[in-house]
């Protein structure tokens, strides 16, 4: 039993130190590795394109300004359109003071007051759209894609 | 050049460019070409592609110089840089490598052969290198990169050293797995008498 104990400590000592020699050897060889010359026209490459990248403009800042407003803007209106939707879809959230064709509704007939609330969403909706175009625009600059 | 007049100069060279001396760039050029080149070497193994990563990694520098904050050296800040350019550069592009189950040992060299056979050897085994799996590629490349500095290596990575290390003796171990052959050779022993402090104090 003792035996084959201190036979098999022998051998793992034998692994252990087979092991560390052929790390030691991979190491050996990993670490002497030839080193290369740079070209030479890498140096010059190297400032040609440094000299290119100082000579380009700063980078154009963003718009935070015009950012901010349009961001306000949009969300006015999200707000605003979404405030409606609650408003018309729930018959007891109906305040007719709020109702955005009030004075135009009590001036005509009956029959001409769905379709004039229509044209007006419309109206509204191409407005917003004009808006964000127009935004979009500014945004992008004069790059010839809007 | 010593280290510290190297270390003076990079400050000076770094101060002018960013006050709008772009010529003064070249002096960083010429001082780490060489280090950049030779460790985009051991990243791809193609000289003609290590010369372009390293000047990816020289304009990145000279766009990001005003973010070193002279926490680190100049030269820990541009390997750093430098080892994040080659590691998205190979994952964008990566190089024709074996699976490290596919790279085999040469065969051992006949006595007339011998000097021809163990470059042979060598040569596959630095490659087999780049087979490993990322995660224990980089120490390795590194270590030796940096002259098995395990602190430098970890800087470089932004990795704990215990980290780094039982990283890089899990690559020896799986190298030695695929290159069984290594011990026997008498060259073994000559090699690791003529270096046995460093190895064993990492």
């Amino acid at each position: 039993m003792n035996l084959a104990k201190s036979i098999r400590s022998e051998h793992d000592g034998a692994d252990t130190e087979r092991n560390a020699r052929m790390e030691a050897e991979i190491g050996h060889i990993l670490a002497a590795e030839e080193k290369l010359i740079p070209s030479s026209g890498f140096m010059a490459s190297v400032m040609e394109r440094v000299r290119q990248e100082a000579a380009l403009p700063p980078p154009i800042p963003f718009p935070w300004t015009w950012a901010v407003l349009g961001i306000l803007l949009v969300g006015g209106v999200l707000g605003f359109g979404a405030f409606e939707i609650v408003r018309l879809g729930l018959p007891s959230f109906r305040v007719p003071a709020l109702h955005s064709f009030a004075l135009i509704s009590a001036q005509l007939p009956a029959a001409f007051v769905g379709p004039v609330e229509k044209v007006g969403w419309v109206v509204l909706a191409l407005g917003v759209s004009l808006l964000c175009w127009l935004f979009s625009r500014r945004l992008a600059g004069s790059g010839g894609l809007l | 050049m010593n280290a510290a007049s190297s270390a003076e100069d990079d400050l000076t060279a770094v101060e002018q460019v960013l006050a709008g001396d772009a010529q003064a760039f070249e002096g960083i050029v010429r001082r780490w070409q060489g280090p950049l080149i030779n460790m985009a070497w051991r990243y791809c193994r193609d000289r003609s592609r290590a010369e372009e990563m390293a000047q990816e990694a020289f304009i990145r520098a000279w766009r990001g110089l005003g973010r070193w904050r002279r926490e680190s050296s100049f030269s820990t800040w541009l390997f750093a840089l430098a080892a994040n350019v080659y590691r998205s550069e190979l994952k964008r592009f990566p190089t024709e490598t074996l699976t490290l189950d596919a790279v085999h040992e040469p065969s051992r060299p006949a006595s007339q052969q011998r000097e021809l056979e163990e470059r042979r050897r060598q040569e596959a085994l630095r490659r087999a290198v780049l087979a490993l799996p990322l995660r224990y590629r980089e120490p390795v490349i590194l270590y030796y990169f940096h002259e098995m500095d395990l602190a430098a290596a970890a800087a470089t990575m932004s990795l704990p050293e215990g980290t780094v290390k039982a990283r890089l003796s899990r690559a020896r171990a799986l190298l030695r797995r695929r290159f069984p052959q290594l011990e026997e050779e008498p060259a073994v022993m000559e090699l690791t008498a003529l270096n046995p402090g460093k190895e064993a104090a990492n």
